[in-house]
């Protein structure tokens, strides 16, 4: 792991962790509404709390968007090239796809970053804050990886694929 | 599967299947589309269904009209290479007046005469369709060879700076691509010019035809196989003959003498050749639905890590079960 | 464009067997089962070898032409390894076996060296391993029907009450990875109906009728109004054609006969079995003409030794485990035409006419000659005596339910055979999403497809 990544993870769990503190919160608007006030930012000024920015350098990056029921997480996964572009955009939006499993998932992410989270009190009510926040620490951790990986295969299967076609014109 | 077949396996198929059937006495009466890569369609039809022992078997490319052209004004010298390949007591192409509407030649074919090795070879049709002007630049490589062989040494000189090329063939083989073969004194080039529709495939596709340029270079083993070129613009060679279209790359083989030195190795060259657009195309596919079974690992992992951080059913039992079932002092369950 | 020229791909992937081909076609050029085998890891080439020979040796690729007997994966990378050392020696690392891989009848003579593993994707209509079928279809695609995706539009079978995250799932496969130009999805049960459009009997092509769809593993009655299955009405009868061949299996069993091997009992099911009006009269009559005795030989590959195996009543009576289960099976008793009269009466009173009307039969299990009359017959007697019932006790007259069987030729692929008379009309773009679609609205999309106009 490189030097400058196990700092910045830190800085992500230390601001997640202090983001965490949510309460139920009853919409102020309508009548039996209960609704995460980060998304209806317009209406509710006085709920949203200050957004903190960790940047570990200008590819990656984590919004994190507090208010007093919900809090949103913004990661801005590293895309060095037009490879690595398009396949955390294939990733994400193959995640998004499958949303549903898994639970805190937005459906489309926010501006400008490549995937959102979206962290209700219902759900730090039935799950382990510590544990969310490890999901989402090895989210960021794993997705780099994983991307690396898949443009690592991408390069070694089509070696594979172009050697395998030229081989055939030695007689 | 790694390599693309240059026979259509489907076609193969279907003509066994119409043979066993005429050896068995019931011969059946068949009206079928097969198809196959670059817009091109196959039909099979029992023109007599007094006289099942005949099919007819019909081809339309989309490269045909440009492969008429090479060979002249007309067909008849492509339909005469045609004939040439597929020549056998069991088969016969039918003038362009009995070609089935829609279609580009008709063969009519003799059931009860067809072997395994004409079944195989009318299974190579579209291949030996295709293979028109790469036939058409070999013979044209021997004449500029013997041209330039007997060139006198200061000739030569001044020729060596500038190879002596012949006339290029195009074939226009599917909507905004085509293929060039370019003959000269001592190679043939043949020139891809290929688009990507999609966005994902623009990328990856650079990613594969750059391997394709870097492979030679690379394996050891492989010296010996065409060099590859890759561009964005259209290659000198081609330049004026081209249509300009931003979109397009252009991927260049140049087959050296030892690639066309004798019959079976100008065959295998050209179905090699011709599978090369169909071949990358389908290894990127491969590539994505490989990603997507990765992806779909990965989410499976991703939402075991997520489903730790909840709370066990059985802590809700005993721990929480009091405060998630309080009750008001008449009965009714508390919400809030 | 010019692939408005290409003819649409039809595919229908069932639990056993898969049916690709083109539409406008009459039969669909492939069926073989929907099975795949995957590569094991690390294997040794001999075996691979030896697979080789048994794989090819049934086609007639000529020794001129024996370089492209390696077109199928094993080999392929065998020859590749023998041939030339690629760099780093990529063949043998991780990263390729994705190609290494056999469907349909090859994969089952793949599967029986231990290099391969087979497995089948789809469980109970409904698609289980999402990695194995993608695979699955790219290997129908390119090696079967030999055909560039992006040039042409598909039409794909679901079964009925598939939920529409499948749905989704197929538009990504289809669009992402494959590229191809326009997708269709349609409901197994709605192109049955359309397939029987040919027979002669069809007046009008409505969409409304009830589907009986008898396969291998298992019967459906689905009842389809307007082109909508009805799904709360759905029914499933555990009798199917794999019933009927253990029945016949074990008839023969117990007069000790020289073969009773399964494949012997599926041949005489499909060569001898028929369905008769009535059971007593039938044993009657072949015990007064022995002709109706038959006799199967059983020969083996190499046509040295010959089994005789006699046919007797499992002429009959196997395909009558559909009328009267309680010979066969001890769990389910209730006939077939009971069933679909449940099944009719369970919709609504509006459609039912419909429905007795248009019964169609689709599916191997119901080619039996004569099911359809019998079914008719059956299914008569118990509406007409609910109608002398239901007279006598109200004292108003009935205009009276027509009930009416449909079989006809295409019966055994009906659900192929719809898809491929709808897909090749000249309207069936117009219903298909397309990729341009697809990109603009995601994979939601393909939740719905509009119904076809009946004309």
């Amino acid at each position: 792991m490189s030097q400058s990544l196990r700092p910045y993870l830190t800085a992500v769990r230390h601001s997640l962790e202090a983001a965490l503190t949510l309460s139920n919160f009853s919409s102020q608007e309508v009548e039996r509404h209960n609704r995460p006030e980060i998304e209806v930012p317009i209406q509710s000024a006085e709920l949203l709390l200050q957004p903190m920015h960790i940047s570990r350098n200008e590819n990656e990056q984590v919004l994190i968007e507090p208010s007093v029921n919900s809090v949103r997480v913004n990661i801005m996964v590293k895309q060095a090239d037009e490879i690595e572009q398009i396949l955390v955009h294939k990733f994400t939006r193959f995640l998004e796809q499958r949303a549903e499993a898994f639970y805190i998932l937005r459906r489309t992410p926010i501006k400008g970053f490549s995937i959102s989270f979206l962290i209700t009190n219902k759900h730090t009510e039935s799950m382990k804050t510590g544990k969310l926040i490890d999901f989402i620490i090895e989210f960021m951790e794993e997705v780099d990886k994983e991307i690396s990986e898949m443009k690592l295969f991408l390069n070694a299967r089509a070696r594979f694929v172009a050697e395998a076609y030229l081989g055939e014109f030695v007689y | 599967m790694l390599h693309l077949s240059a026979n259509n396996t489907l076609l193969e198929a279907t003509l066994i299947e119409l043979q066993q059937a005429v050896q068995e006495n019931s011969p059946l009466v068949v009206d079928r589309i097969v198809s196959d890569f670059d817009h091109t369609s196959f039909h099979l039809v029992t023109p007599d269904n007094d006289n099942r022992q005949f099919i007819h078997l019909s081809i339309v490319t989309k490269a045909w009209p440009s492969l008429a052209q090479c060979g002249g004004v007309d067909e008849s010298q492509l339909i005469q290479f045609i004939n040439g390949k597929l020549t056998n007591q069991a088969t016969e192409i039918l003038p362009k007046n009995q070609t089935t509407q829609g279609y580009d030649m008709t063969v009519r074919v003799d059931l009860t005469k067809l072997d395994d090795e004409s079944i195989h070879n009318l299974s190579l049709l579209k291949t030996y369709v295709m293979s028109f002007p790469f036939q058409l630049a070999f013979d044209e490589f021997q004449r500029l060879s013997q041209q330039f062989a007997t060139l006198a040494p200061g000739e030569e000189e001044s020729s060596l700076s500038q190879p002596h090329r012949g006339q290029s063939y195009r074939i226009q083989y599917r909507d905004d691509e085509n293929i060039y073969v370019q003959p000269s004194n001592d190679r043939i080039t043949v020139i891809f010019e290929t688009i990507f529709k999609d966005e994902t495939d623009k990328i990856f596709g650079k990613v594969f035809l750059q391997e394709f340029v870097d492979a030679r270079k690379r394996n050891r083993s492989i010296q010996s196989a065409p060099q590859v070129l890759f561009s964005n613009v259209a290659p000198r060679e081609i330049a004026t003959t081209s249509m300009e279209n931003s979109d397009s790359r252009f991927i260049t083989f140049v087959l050296f003498p030892r690639h066309f030195n004798n019959t079976e190795t100008q065959f295998k060259t050209i179905s090699q050749i011709l599978q090369f657009r169909n071949y990358f195309h389908y290894h990127i596919k491969c590539s994505k639905a490989f990603m997507h079974s990765r992806m779909r690992f990965r989410v499976n992992t991703f939402i075991k890590v997520l489903n730790r951080a909840k709370f066990d059913s059985e802590e809700n039992e005993d721990g929480e079960k009091e405060p998630q079932q309080r009750r008001t002092f008449t009965g009714r369950k508390m919400v809030y | 464009m010019s692939f408005l020229n290409n003819p649409a791909i039809v595919m229908d992937n069932g639990t056993g067997l898969t049916k690709l081909g083109f539409a406008g076609n009459d039969s669909p050029s492939w069926i073989f089962p929907t099975a795949i085998a995957t590569s094991q890891g690390q294997s040794t080439g001999s075996n691979k070898k030896g697979l080789n020979q048994s794989t090819s040796g049934g086609s007639n690729t000529s020794s001129a032409n024996s370089y492209y007997a390696k077109s199928t994966s094993a080999t392929a990378f065998d020859n590749l390894n023998s041939n030339m050392l690629l760099s780093n020696n990529l063949a043998g690392k991780r990263g390729t076996e994705d190609l290494d891989f056999y469907i349909g009848n090859e994969a089952l003579i793949a599967s029986q060296g231990p290099a391969y593993s087979l497995s089948y994707p789809i469980r109970h209509g409904q698609i289980e391993n999402w990695d194995h079928m993608e695979r699955f279809w790219e290997n129908s695609i390119f090696k079967y029907l030999r055909a560039e995706p992006e040039d042409h539009y598909f039409l794909l079978t679901e079964p009925p009450l598939n939920p529409p995250e499948n749905r989704e799932q197929v538009a990504e496969i289809f669009f992402e990875s494959f590229n191809c130009a326009g997708l269709y999805i349609a409901v197994q049960a709605v192109l049955a109906l359309a397939a029987s459009w040919t027979s002669s009997k069809v007046i009008d092509r409505s969409l409304t009728g009830t589907v009986i769809d008898s396969g291998d593993g298992v019967t459906h009655v689905i009842p389809v109004a307007e082109g909508y299955v009805i799904g709360s009405a759905i029914k499933n009868i555990p009798i199917a054609g794999r019933d009927i061949t253990l029945f016949i299996q074990s008839l023969l069993r117990e007069r000790g006969e020289v073969d009773t091997s399964l494949r012997t009992a599926e041949r005489i099911k499909q060569e001898y079995c028929y369905v008769c009006p009535d059971i007593v009269k039938e044993f009657n009559k072949f015990d007064r003409n022995p002709e109706k005795f038959a006799q199967f030989v059983v020969e083996n590959k190499e046509k040295t030794s010959k089994k005789v195996v006699d046919v007797g009543y499992e002429r009959f009576l196997a395909p009558e485990i559909f009328f009267n289960p309680e010979i066969a099976s001890s769990d389910f008793l209730t006939p077939l035409p009971t069933m679909v009269d449940h099944t009719i009466q369970a919709c609504p009173i509006d459609v039912r006419k419909g429905l007795y009307n248009n019964i169609v039969l689709s599916g191997g299990s119901t080619m039996f000659k004569d099911f359809g009359r019998r079914l008719q017959r059956d299914l008569k007697s118990i509406v007409n005596n609910r109608i002398a019932q239901n007279e006598r006790l109200t004292g108003t007259k009935s205009t009276g339910v027509d009930v009416s069987v449909i079989s006809h030729r295409k019966q055994r692929n009906a659900v192929w055979f719809g898809g491929s008379l709808l897909a090749q009309t000249a309207e069936f773009r117009g219903y298909c999403h397309t990729k341009q679609d697809y990109e603009e609205y995601g994979p939601e999309i393909v939740r719905n497809f509009s119904l076809f106009n009946m004309v």
